[in-house]
């Protein structure tokens, strides 16, 4: 994957484009780019889409998640229950699109957590050396030969508090050390720049420095970092569920599949309240690994390639941004 | 110096070379004789690294010949098949690189490189290919046990011979030198011309040596053709250049190397600076910068401005593309 | 009355060998010299001599492992107050090589124009406008709004040698110290870059520190020359007649190879300034090398009035 390298990128020439034109819309010239390459232009429409869905769904849910009617129970998809419903009788539509709620602020809290700490702990080390590089390497390393899983099986094992902040938490202290090396790589390759030693001549402090010319510049890694995260939280919060080590009494998509698999359901042939949390899962994640390979495109001009309008994509999308 | 020679090795025709919607190489003519060092001179953006590549076929996509053809020994290169391609470079032109950090696998050892150059042309064994490699590494002056060295532990100067002498390897009648002296010292550089010009004497193989330090060409080149903008704007044997530059570019370029001896004069370079290959001036693409292009001119400003000038010949051999010759 | 005062610089380098027997680059040795107000310098070598390191020194951006650079009384290697840094970042600024690099690709002229007016606070904020469309304009780049605007890659390498040349002059120098900032420009925009140097010289009173390893462009511009071999100073003089009657064997093995004479090959140790012996640097290459040049390490030696030369041979000292 291109985002492990860090000597991937080409910074020299990661220049914010102008923006271009959606129409009459203007556009930034970073979400043009995003936009124009159709596999990222795929994943942000899919999250989009998940994101509305996340948005409205006390709108569209049909009834409270989890109200029990045992005489509604186990039923096919059907125009009353587009998913169908679980062994309890509850509404698997319901549960899908309010458990979209979660998984998305689950997965943005994790990226944002981890990201945040990456990306400080990272540059600093790599910007100031020394001791302070010293120390915060020992920390990275530390977290990072901690086993992930193990780790948060035992930690959701002792967890009393289980719900999605914790969880949050949880998966972001577990992932930010990988991204801290990665960002601390490019930092690195950045410090010996001479537009830093510039700023540094002309008096700018270390912070500034840090914060204001070379982060700047790795935006669109740490946008990478972000989506990363977000997308391996919600794995790694779906698949803790299944195991029945998540927050069992939330609503989200692997506590229904947990109960769909608890309770036998597939083995009798009711299949729904197992694919439908599953399907969503699966878009998101592909959603946010497509988008994730246009960000690559943005942060390394190299990758880009003079696009030919498909006759299907100008259908579609009409002609795009120039 | 040679006589001019009669029968042209390599031949450029009208050749354009696009990516995108950007042409890089517009029209452009050049022929260079067997022995003969031709100079190719121009700034960054002029295309003549793009001129190179497409003599060698070795066009990165999205670039790729929109029209012209390039002959070698009568034979058009655009013709030939991958096969033959690959059979005929290094064997009739190599190529040596601006960087040979580029050219060298910093992971093998140098003359593990030459051996496997070698193979990939003819069935040679390693224990041969060796030697022969400490012979080429001679050859451009280094010591032959340097076969063992990686590429690492050698100086740029060191590379860019190992470089040379890769290229030399299977004696090809022609060798395109893309700026190879560029990135090393003064004095290196002189080193290195020098060894050039004695493996020529020596072998008989003819020169396009690219650049855009022009006073290099004026010593070294038999011919130089100035590269602007994509075209090519002034031709001619390098004395002539140098006391009767034609065009204004070439002159501009001329003016631009402060002199070591004689008066401390302010020199005045050229102003503006290369256009935007996306966004060609009209008409003479040098005229924004062209001291002579003044609207005062009425007629002679519509002709700059809105035509293309042909390169024409003025003196025997001696070709320019520029509406004040013309006049 | 000097602006800069170098005194017996020094800068090691440890560099790779095994845990116990690091090897030491002397990239700097014993380097003295001063800037003098409304004068350039030039400061010439080839890659390796020491002389972009010593520019980095002199801009603060390294430390030196002995010796000072003395400016306006004090030695300011030996500072470390911000305070005094600042200060001292407010009258020495430096121009890099590259036109590429220099300038931060996300940001536009205006911030790099704007950031050290802003730091040293040269001109209330009402003005920092008016200031940044002033320094662009006296570097030649017209219409200001319009280029503050702009992004560095929006601009050719001459305009972004310009933007950073603007840069350095926002706080008033004293002292600028340009490090190649002509190499990676094309031929026919050098003069340019460099005869506006000459008009900051002169208009101004600037003291330059111009590095190069360009014999031609050091003599147009420069009137005083520092020629380093392997860290250390090999000649000095007035340029005129260190070019024309050259003391050091380097010093003419550079004019011959830029004038275009032939030239002996002599292949000396590329790494003469690694853990160096006693004894002159040059030896391996020098043509007129005479046994005690192995021994002992030639001293830098007044040998006509107001040039100096590091060579037994041609400058040998008094004793």
């Amino acid at each position: 994957m291109a985002q492990l390298d860090p000597t991937a990128f080409d910074l020299r020439v990661t220049a914010p484009r102008r923006g271009a034109r959606l129409g009459r819309i203007r556009v930034p010239g970073w979400l043009a780019l995003l936009l124009r390459n159709p596999k990222s232009r795929t994943g942000i429409l899919i999250v989009a889409f998940m994101v509305l869905i996340a948005l409205i769904a006390p709108l569209i849910s049909v009834a409270h998640p989890n109200d029990f009617s045992l005489i509604d129970a186990r039923q096919a998809p059907s125009w009353h229950h587009l998913f169908g419903t679980t062994d309890q009788g509850s509404d698997v539509f319901s549960q899908v699109v309010v458990g979209a709620r979660r998984s998305l602020l689950l997965g943005a809290m994790a990226g944002a957590i981890a990201t945040v700490l990456a990306a400080v702990l990272g540059i600093t080390a790599a910007y100031m050396g020394g001791l302070a590089d010293e120390g915060i390497n020992l920390l990275t390393n530390v977290f990072l030969t901690i086993p992930p899983i193990p780790l948060l099986v035992v930690v959701s094992a002792y967890l009393k508090a289980r719900g999605m902040i914790a969880m949050a938490v949880v998966i972001a202290l577990v992932l930010w050390a990988f991204e801290a090396r990665i960002l601390r790589g490019q930092a690195l390759s950045l410090r010996n720049r001479d537009f830093v030693l510039a700023a540094k001549s002309a008096g700018e402090s270390t912070w500034r420095i840090i914060f204001g010319e070379v982060m700047p510049n790795m935006i669109s890694r740490i946008a990478a970092a972000f989506v990363l995260v977000f997308y391996i939280a919600l794995l790694v919060d779906a698949g803790l569920e299944f195991l029945g080590l998540g927050d069992m009494g939330a609503t989200s998509w692997g506590v229904t599949v947990y109960w769909a698999q608890v309770n036998s359901t597939v083995l009798q042939g009711e299949w729904w309240p197992f694919i439908f949390p599953s399907l969503a899962l699966g878009i998101t994640v592909l959603g946010l690994v497509l988008v994730l390979t246009g960000i690559d495109e943005v942060s390394n001009p190299r990758l880009r390639v003079e696009r030919k309008r498909g006759r299907l994509s100008v259908l579609l999308f009409g002609r795009a941004a120039a | 110096m040679s006589a001019v020679a009669t029968q042209s090795l390599l031949g450029v025709q009208s050749l354009a070379v696009e990516y995108g919607r950007v042409r890089a190489v517009d029209g452009v003519d050049l022929q260079i004789g067997a022995g003969e060092i031709l100079g190719l001179a121009g700034e960054s953006g002029c295309g003549k690294s793009t001129v190179a590549n497409a003599i060698m076929q070795i066009l990165r996509p999205p670039a790729h010949i929109v029209e012209g053809s390039i002959t070698f020994q009568g034979e058009d290169l655009t013709h030939k098949s991958t096969e033959e391609l690959r059979k005929f470079r290094w064997r009739n032109v190599s190529m040596v690189f601006q960087s040979a950090m580029n050219a060298l696998n910093p992971v093998m050892r140098v003359g593990d490189q030459f051996v496997d150059m070698m193979q990939a042309h003819e069935s040679i064994a390693k224990r041969r290919a060796t030697v022969r490699a400490g012979e080429l590494l001679e050859l451009v002056g280094m010591d032959r046990r340097l076969v063992q060295a990686y590429p690492h532990e050698l100086s740029g100067g060191m590379r860019q011979r190992v470089i040379i002498a890769m290229a030399l390897a299977l004696s090809p009648e022609l060798v395109i030198l893309d700026e190879p002296t560029t990135a090393l010292d003064v004095v290196v550089q002189r080193e290195i011309l020098q060894e050039v010009e004695a493996l020529k004497r020596d072998f008989g193989f003819a020169v396009l040596f690219i650049t855009h330090d022009l006073s290099l060409l004026l010593e070294f080149a038999d011919r130089i053709a100035i590269m602007y903008a994509g075209e090519i704007v002034e031709t001619g044997p390098a004395e002539q250049l140098a006391s009767t530059p034609l065009h204004p570019y070439t002159q501009g370029l001329i003016q631009s190397f402060p002199p070591l001896t004689g008066p401390r004069a302010r020199l005045t370079g050229i102003e503006g600076s290369p256009p935007d290959l996306r966004d060609m001036p009209s008409g003479c693409r040098f005229h924004p910068r062209c001291p002579h292009c003044l609207p005062e001119n009425a007629a002679l400003y519509l002709r700059q401005t809105t035509e293309r000038p042909r390169l024409r010949e003025i003196t025997p051999g001696h070709s320019v593309a520029c509406h004040l010759v013309d006049a | 009355m000097s602006a800069l005062e170098v005194r017996d610089l020094s800068k090691n380098f440890a560099v790779g060998g095994a845990l116990l027997h690091r090897a030491h680059v002397h990239a700097v040795e014993d380097v003295s010299f001063s800037l003098r107000p409304g004068t350039i310098t030039a400061l010439v070598g080839e890659s390796g001599s020491g002389k972009s390191t010593v520019a980095r020194i002199i801009a603060k951006l390294y430390d030196p492992t002995s010796g000072s650079v003395v400016f306006d009384g004090g030695d300011i290697a030996r500072v470390r107050n911000r305070r005094d840094v600042l200060r001292y970042r407010s009258q020495v600024q430096m121009i890099f090589q590259d036109p590429f690099g220099s300038l931060n690709p996300v940001k536009t002229v205006r911030h790099h124009i704007e950031r050290p007016l802003r730091i040293h606070r040269i001109v209330p904020s009402s003005q920092i406008d008016d200031r940044v469309h002033e320094l662009l304009r006296t570097v030649g780049l017209v219409p200001p709004e319009e280029v503050a605007a702009k992004y560095p890659h929006e601009l050719s390498g001459g305009q972004r040698q310009r933007v950073a040349i603007a840069r350095a002059l926002a706080v008033e120098p004293k002292v600028v110290l340009a490090d190649e900032p002509t190499s990676m420009l094309d031929v026919s925009i050098r003069i340019g870059i460099l005869n506006l140097m000459l008009e900051l010289k002169e208009q101004h009173e600037i003291a330059f520190l111009y590095v190069t390893h360009d014999l031609a462009s050091a003599r147009y511009l420069a009137d005083d020359i520092l020629v380093m071999y392997a860290g250390q100073i090999v000649e000095r003089g007035p340029i005129e007649r260190v070019l024309a009657e050259p003391l050091h064997p380097y010093t003419r093995l550079l004019l011959a190879s830029v004038h275009g004479e032939r030239i002996e090959e002599r292949h000396g140790r590329s790494s003469a300034a690694v853990d160096p012996a006693e004894g002159c640097r040059f030896v391996t290459r020098c043509p007129i090398a005479v046994p005690v040049c192995r021994q002992v390490t030639p001293g830098l030696v007044e040998a006509r009035p107001g040039q100096s030369a590091r060579c037994h041979v041609t400058a040998p000292s008094a004793d």
